[in-house]
């Protein structure tokens, strides 16, 4: 009797010893992450709260002590805003044209490259070249070496006078965008394509379908995966663009080819306006946000092709 | 229904040491005929299929399936079906579509698709599995997948590549029969590529045994096992493999240990290679005629025993087939004797050809 009650007097003290241990010993694992996590909540999520903060003040920093309390004036003001439209419709046009033309033409040298020829690796790097180009470099470049009306390579390939970066300001950065961006969706297309099996591909031959056949039926679900994965990183990279513009045209002539972080950009930092470029910002993160959770998930439902091929 | 003839073939991988895979095949497959190819891994038998396919070229000599040459032709002018080593289903389609996928590219009308994918299925037993997507199948039942998806077809010939390869062996034995039985049902001229010779001996009309992308002897599997055409023949075929054994001619037979053993066949004094399968040797009392067996493992496989040994002053090991009640122990000396001295094959050392037959 005096056993048993004794045996548990004995036992529980190791057993809360072994839990706390093991709680210390969780912390000492963990510990070491701590550093990384306040660095990564101190650079992401507090600028963030800061700016939903101001973008309730009216605050200039022009005029000293104007800051004060305005609710939600700056929202109002935002989206009566026409030059916020106008940048929110280059935003989308910029963003929706780069991305699939850049998915074309990263699927077609993909494509080519899949296949086996000589120097194939030479082809390949130079291939990639415009993704391993600084972003700003690659701006200079295009407004410079191609564009500039009376010394670049397109008026003179062609032998005409276009003024290109004042007559077709948003083509002319969609086209460097499109540049830089290609590459990289020829990449990820091209590990997707070799990726695929070549028995499957095997199969189709002897089922009896020719090229054509065999990529619009058996290739192309099967790259799915990869071309929704272009397309998302394509988009949230391309949505941020802010080199081009600030290099090649400064949003101009006047607004025409100004998108959200440039005009962001100049609200806050030429007008000195931080209410109001504060207000932008959180909008257009609340809008990416809605993007990129409805409006991509539905798009990929819609071309869900795994559900099979007619 | 067609009959397939290699004339010649041969497919010669280029390179600073050009390597010919396949080596001037001649073979005949007859109007409904099961030949299984068979051979070591790099013996050039998937090869010698791919080219039948379509998917490999032909660099020299040329292939015909019923009366036209298709030595040229793509696969998908060739009226052929094939089922392949990872069974290369569509990973996208449903079990009905990758049946269908070929039915709808001829242009097929739905309702006959239909009809043809579900009497596949039923004759499959894949009935219940129609609208599941090949991962959510088993290896077994997608095997049957890929077998459906070549019989809907009714193709004039088919091509197997290993196609048991990836089964449990419980499933492949299984499989194995259902596969024999259908051909035999279809009547459909079948090639049969494999390295397990089991899978040849059960299955095939006639074997046809490669090496090196030589062809080495194309037979029944009964001719093969009773008259090997050559050494290689005679080791590959047979498990566990014959007992080969370069010995010295004495008088009209050759000397195993203490054990003269009658050679069925005249030979020349000098060396020769003899074959004993492991059956045809027993293992016998001490006093009856025999040669002394160290005995180095025994593989207990319930109804037989295999007992691997050494003879004295051999380095060649040799297996003999025991009684699966009463194997003898490990570092045990038994004594052996042949059962049947006309079973005995006999090879020329040097050519490794077979000596007395033909």
């Amino acid at each position: 009797m005096t056993a048993l009650i004794e045996a548990p007097q004995s036992s529980e003290p190791p057993a809360t010893r072994t839990r706390t241990q093991a709680r210390s010993a969780a912390w000492k694992r963990r510990a070491p992450l701590l550093p990384a996590l306040l660095f990564t909540i101190a650079v992401t999520q507090v600028p963030f709260l800061v700016t939903v903060f101001y973008s309730f003040q009216s605050w200039n920093m022009v005029r000293p002590g104007s800051q004060h309390f305005v609710g939600f004036d700056n929202y109002v003001d935002v989206f009566t805003d026409s030059v916020f439209l106008q940048a929110l419709g280059n935003t989308v046009t910029i963003t929706v044209v780069c991305v699939l033309v850049a998915m074309l033409l990263g699927l077609g040298l993909a494509l080519l490259l899949d296949r086996k020829f000589l120097g194939r690796g030479i082809v390949r790097t130079l291939l990639i070249t415009p993704f391993l180009i600084l972003p700003a470099a690659g701006a200079l470049l295009w407004k410079t070496t191609m564009f500039d009306p009376s010394y670049g390579l397109l008026n003179w390939a062609f032998g005409i006078e276009v003024e290109w970066l004042s007559d077709y300001p948003l083509a002319a950065v969609m086209t460097q965008i499109v540049w830089q961006w290609t590459p990289f969706m020829m990449l990820l297309i091209l590990a997707g394509l070799q990726a695929q099996s070549r028995e499957v591909l095997e199969a189709a031959q002897v089922d009896g379908a020719g090229r054509w056949r065999t990529f619009v039926s058996i290739t192309l679900p099967q790259l799915s995966r990869y071309l929704q994965l272009a397309v998302l990183l394509g988009a949230i990279y391309i949505v941020n663009s802010f080199d081009a513009i600030y290099l090649m045209t400064q949003g101009g002539p006047g607004t025409a080819s100004t998108n959200l972080p440039y005009y962001i950009y100049q609200r806050a930092f030429e007008g000195f306006d931080v209410g109001q470029s504060s207000a932008m910002g959180v909008v257009v993160v609340a809008m990416t946000l809605i993007v990129a959770t409805f409006a991509l998930r539905l798009m990929f439902r819609a071309f869900d092709v795994s559900r099979g091929v007619k | 229904m067609a009959q397939v003839a290699y004339a010649g073939a041969s497919r010669v991988y280029p390179g600073a040491h050009s390597v010919r895979a396949v080596d001037g095949l001649d073979l005949c497959i007859g109007d409904g005929e099961f030949l299984v190819l068979v051979g070591p891994s790099g013996s050039g038998k998937s090869t010698a299929l791919r080219m039948a396919a379509g998917l490999e070229d032909v660099d020299e000599g040329s292939i015909s399936i019923g009366d036209r040459d298709v030595t040229h032709l793509p696969p998908k002018d060739r009226d052929i079906a094939m089922v392949f080593q990872s069974y290369a289903l569509y990973p996208h389609m449903s079990v009905r579509e990758n049946m269908a996928f070929s039915l709808k590219l001829r242009g097929m009308s739905k309702s006959e698709v239909n009809a043809k994918v579900e009497e596949a299925a039923e004759l499959l037993d894949l009935t219940k599995y129609l609208d599941r997507k090949p991962k959510a199948l088993s290896g077994g039942q997608r095997q049957r997948v890929a077998m459906g998806r070549a019989i809907v077809r009714e193709p004039s010939v088919f091509l197997m590549d290993e196609p048991l390869s990836n089964l449990d062996a419980k499933l492949r034995v299984e499989t194995r029969a259902n596969i024999a039985a259908l051909q035999r049902r279809l009547g459909t001229t079948t090639i049969y590529v494999t390295h397990d010779q089991v899978e040849a001996m059960t299955m095939g009309d006639r074997v046809a045994v490669l090496r090196d992308g030589v062809l080495q002897q194309c037979a029944s599997p009964r001719e093969l096992y009773d008259t090997p055409r050559n050494v290689f023949v005679a080791g590959f075929i047979g498990s566990p493999a014959m007992n080969l054994l370069t010995l010295p001619v004495d008088g009209d037979g050759v000397k195993l240990g203490e054990l003269k053993v009658q050679l069925p066949v005249r030979v020349e004094p000098g060396e020769v290679t003899v074959g004993i399968r492991p059956e045809t040797l027993s293992l016998v009392g001490a006093a009856e005629d025999g040669f002394e067996l160290q005995v180095e493992l025994v593989e207990e496989l319930g109804a037989d025993a295999y007992v691997h040994g050494t003879l004295a002053g051999h380095a060649d090991k040799i297996v003999v087939r025991a009684d699966g009640r009463t194997p003898p122990r490990l570092g045990e000396a038994v004594r052996v004797a042949v059962r049947d001295t006309g079973e005995v094959h006999v090879f020329d050392p040097e050519s490794g050809l077979r000596i007395g037959a033909e």
